[in-house]
């Protein structure tokens, strides 16, 4: 095995290539064409910085095709270009996505490599979300130009058009930002003064010096109560308004009553003051609420590129000559044309032409689907090798694309509610707590004291503030989110810890779910003697070396020796023939090969026009499924596969895997009917899918998992992100959600235990101020650092 | 111990600037890549005027 690595992308170099470059004095091995072109690209132009320090290989570069070049002019056209961008005056401000940055370097690569340019005015490169926006003069250098040039040194771009909900997303997360620093800041000004009063009250402090430290205590407490605190207000007030007290009704209402009797007593120079407690609480409640923000605010970034399934432009036919519109602008019946590896941009009919279609985009299959004149065609699926004339039947909006995203939306708002269980307990609590609170100043006030009644109800607030109680479930779960996200497991929803522990059924798709979503060889037969099977699959290695096609990747791993293959030549659709050693070789399909075809076999070798193999190739299982499905079904989980595979693969896997239940066959429809099957039977479901045709399904489901590899938009709707390629994670995550369900009921219990203690000894006034303060910031501490034992292993 | 009132006022006053300047940093961006800002020292800035642009278009 030849273990010399790729100085670009670090993959191996494959025997027999003989790509070098002379760099820092030694001379580098490239594994192919592409890396050594953008390699030299990069170094040629000053830019070799980026080798020197990056901390990650980059993505292998396959060269673009001129096809897709040629693409890159469509979104020149102004139609298009105004679409994708916003003009300001004369220059015009865009957002690309670009694929291929793997760390920080490649953000300063791309940066330096735009600002050539003297046509970009403004560039910034944002290497966490794979996202670069630009601002430069379109009359000067049209798009196009700018996208070949990032091209050249490895990375593709396309135009990217932000939702709106991630624009809101954006801006509320520097809000959150300006609200932590806030109220994390003043906490620690205000605490700060806080232990001199402490201090002053032991060793005895000087009236003047006690009213300032209280004085600018209260000014610094200001910004926290008027700024920092406001999103809790805010949603405390639309509870009440809904005539539902949410747990943000108690946490507003401890924070300003202890705030204005804090206040008070500065004013007049009496009782005691909390404002320490007031910006602590504040500080940490936020803090959890950030966190989980991010989490989600990452994984919608990362992922939401969906204009990758969304086709931009289109070629329209006008009298014959081909125009480049915008894709959205396209009727019924108007005829589009479609170049090799182009996005079908709306549904259609074949009108002309003959081709295949990749349609994994919508129903997860990976197999390439013929399409000849008068089949129908779907938005969102990629033309792979022919010409095709469509005549469009249903515009984009209205496709089959458009209608699944619509039914997701529709899905969105059916979601099985999940009950909020702190939030019944702060209702029950609040109404309670006010009904005590209201009823000890009455019976102080009018029979026992009334010169203590204010500040015996002021204990009572302050003792059973439930500041404990609101902490124990927030603490819990950031604290859960964040030891799950060191392991891989991203949670977007951080609701699903609530329903992960109570789940009954798993629902599994199957292609790019349970199986790798790639082909392997299943099965070979030789058809010849004078072969073996490892001599024939070295020989069809060799040959598909030179393609790029899905099937072609399968056979990498049986490459063993390097033959001298001449005249090597590409049949697009069919398959490839070189000449070896003074014998003419083709591998590809059965009447490629012109052979007879075999049961089941894609591809054929034959050698001087004799059959020599037959080849079956398989979307192989992981290899953790089968292990992790025993453990499942070992913990009570029931287990199900919903796949739109209808081919005996999915009987096979079923008699493999030995699921609960299988329906093969689906449509995303049949997939939410068979969800909300389960859904009516008092199941609780949790959906694992990567494929648009999952998502209607997500929605329908009690929790959904995705894969990192799966589509964009599945990514963008699902509850949880598998971060690392191995569905074995599921396990760490419904582990993880117990464990954080276990701490939390230790919280609520305590946090409930200690205010039924409290609330007696308060009502009977035997609780002065100053302690009930005490037990509320310990049983605050306690239930913190209960949380943070989740972050431990 | 009355240099506590002058002493604190100023602290006050450090304070607030530290925070105007976090607002600063939040609204010009900087916290949205936090690893981008950590490499570009050390690359080699040798086109200057570059820069200097972006700083002028920068809303």
């Amino acid at each position: 095995m030849n273990t010399e690595r790729c100085f670009h992308c670090n993959e191996p170099v494959p025997d027999g290539f003989n790509f070098s470059l002379n760099f820092d004095g030694r001379a580098r091995s490239f594994c192919c064409a592409g890396c050594l072109a953008v390699a030299d690209t990069i170094i040629s132009s000053n830019l070799a910085d980026y080798y020197r320090f990056r901390t990650e290989p980059a993505g292998k570069a396959s060269a673009m095709p001129d096809s897709l070049r040629a693409e890159l002019a469509n979104f020149d056209a102004p139609d298009v270009l105004a679409n994708v961008s916003h003009q300001q005056g004369e220059l015009t401000e865009i957002e690309l996505s670009v694929s291929g940055i793997s760390c920080a370097a490649c953000a300063w690569l791309i940066e330096k490599q735009l600002r050539k340019s003297s046509a970009v005015h403004q560039v910034n490169v944002n290497s966490a979300t794979a996202r670069c926006h630009l601002v430069w003069n379109s009359a000067q250098t049209p798009l196009s130009n700018l996208l070949n040039s990032l091209a050249n040194i490895g990375y593709q771009a396309s135009p990217f058009v932000a939702d709106k909900e991630e624009q809101l997303f954006k801006t509320e997360l520097s809000r959150f930002l300006k609200r932590l620093a806030v109220s994390g800041i003043m906490s620690m000004q205000v605490m700060m003064l806080a232990i001199a009063l402490y201090f002053g009250d032991y060793s005895g402090i000087e009236a003047s010096h006690q009213g300032y430290l209280r004085w600018i205590s209260l000014f610094l407490t200001l910004p926290v109560v008027l700024y920092a605190a406001l999103p809790f207000v805010s949603s405390a007030w639309r509870g009440i308004k809904a005539r539902q007290l949410n747990m943000d009704v108690p946490v507003s209402l401890a924070i300003y009553y202890t705030f204005f009797a804090s206040a008070y007593a500065t004013a007049f120079n009496t009782g005691e003051v909390y404002f320490e407690s007031v910006c602590m609480f504040t500080f940490l409640l936020q803090l959890g609420k950030f966190f989980e923000y991010r989490a989600r605010a990452r994984a919608r970034e990362a992922t939401g590129n969906l204009l990758k399934i969304m086709p931009v432009s289109a070629t329209l036919l006008v009298n014959g000559q081909p125009q480049i519109v915008s894709a959205r602008r396209l009727k019924q019946g108007d005829v589009i044309i479609l170049r090799p590896g182009e996005t079908i941009a709306a549904d259609g009919e074949v009108s002309s032409g003959q081709s295949s279609a990749d349609e994994s985009m919508l129903t997860g299959e990976y197999r390439p689907v013929a399409k000849g004149i008068g089949d129908k065609v779907l938005a969102g699926s990629v033309n792979h090798d022919g010409l095709l004339e469509i005549k469009v039947t249903t515009p984009l909006q209205a496709s089959r694309l458009g209608q699944i995203i619509k039914l997701q939306q529709r899905t969105l708002s059916q979601k099985p509610a999940v009950l909020q269980k702190t939030d019944t307990l702060a209702r029950y609590f609040v109404e309670r707590l006010l009904l005590i609170a209201a009823a000890t100043f009455v019976l102080w006030y009018f029979w026992l004291d009334a010169d203590r009644a204010f500040w015996v109800t002021l204990s009572v607030l302050v003792a059973t503030c439930p500041c404990a109680l609101s902490l124990a479930a927030p603490t819990a779960v950031t604290c859960a989110l964040a030891s799950l996200n060191r392991r891989g497991v991203l949670i977007k929803n951080s609701a699903v810890l609530d329903v992960l522990p109570q789940l009954s059924y798993l629902v599994f798709d199957k292609t790019g779910t349970l199986t790798e979503g790639r082909f392997s060889v299943s099965s070979v037969e030789i058809l010849a003697d004078d072969y073996s099977q490892a001599e024939a699959l070295d020989l069809i290695a060799n040959l598909e070396a030179y393609s790029e096609h899905p099937i072609a990747r399968a056979f990498n791993s049986y490459r063993t020796s390097t033959l001298p293959l001449a005249q090597t030549q590409i049949h697009i659709g069919a398959g490839i023939s070189a000449i070896c050693n003074g014998q003419h070789i083709k591998v590809g399909s059965a009447a490629f090969c012109a052979v007879t075809q075999q049961h089941n076999a894609m591809v054929y070798l034959s050698v001087n026009d004799r059959n020599i193999a037959a080849i079956q190739l398989q979307d192989g299982v992981r290899p953790e499924v089968p292990g992790l499905l025993q453990m499942l079904r070992q913990q009570g989980y029931r287990l199900m596969m919903l796949t739109g595979d209808s081919s005996a693969q999915a009987d096979e896997l079923q008699r493999q895997l030995q699921f609960d239940a299988m329906v093969k066959g689906c449509s995303p429809e049949q997939k939410v009917t068979e969800i909300n099957r389960l859904v009516a039977a008092g199941q609780k479901v949790l959906m694992l899918g990567d494929g648009i045709n999952d998502n209607p399904g997500f929605h329908a489901a009690h929790v959904s998992v995705t894969l990192q590899s799966g589509s964009d938009l599945s990514k963008n709707q699902a509850d949880v992100v598998l971060l690392q390629p191995s569905i074995g994670l599921l396990a760490e995550l419904l582990s993880g959600s117990s464990r954080a369900q276990r701490i939390i009921k230790q919280n609520l219990r305590w946090s409930v235990g200690y205010n039924l203690l409290i609330i007696p000894l308060a009502v009977a006034g035997f609780v002065s101020p100053y302690i009930a303060v005490l037990g509320m910031s310990f049983s605050s501490l306690l239930v913190v650092s209960n949380s943070l034992r989740l972050l431990k292993k | 111990m009355s240099i506590i009132y002058v002493l604190i006022p100023i602290a006050i006053l450090f304070v607030l600037i530290g925070l105007t300047v976090f607002f600063w940093a939040v609204r010009s961006k900087q916290f949205e890549d936090l690893d981008k800002e950590g490499f570009s020292i050390l690359f080699d800035e040798d086109n200057t005027g570059d820069t200097e642009k972006d700083d002028k278009t920068t809303p």
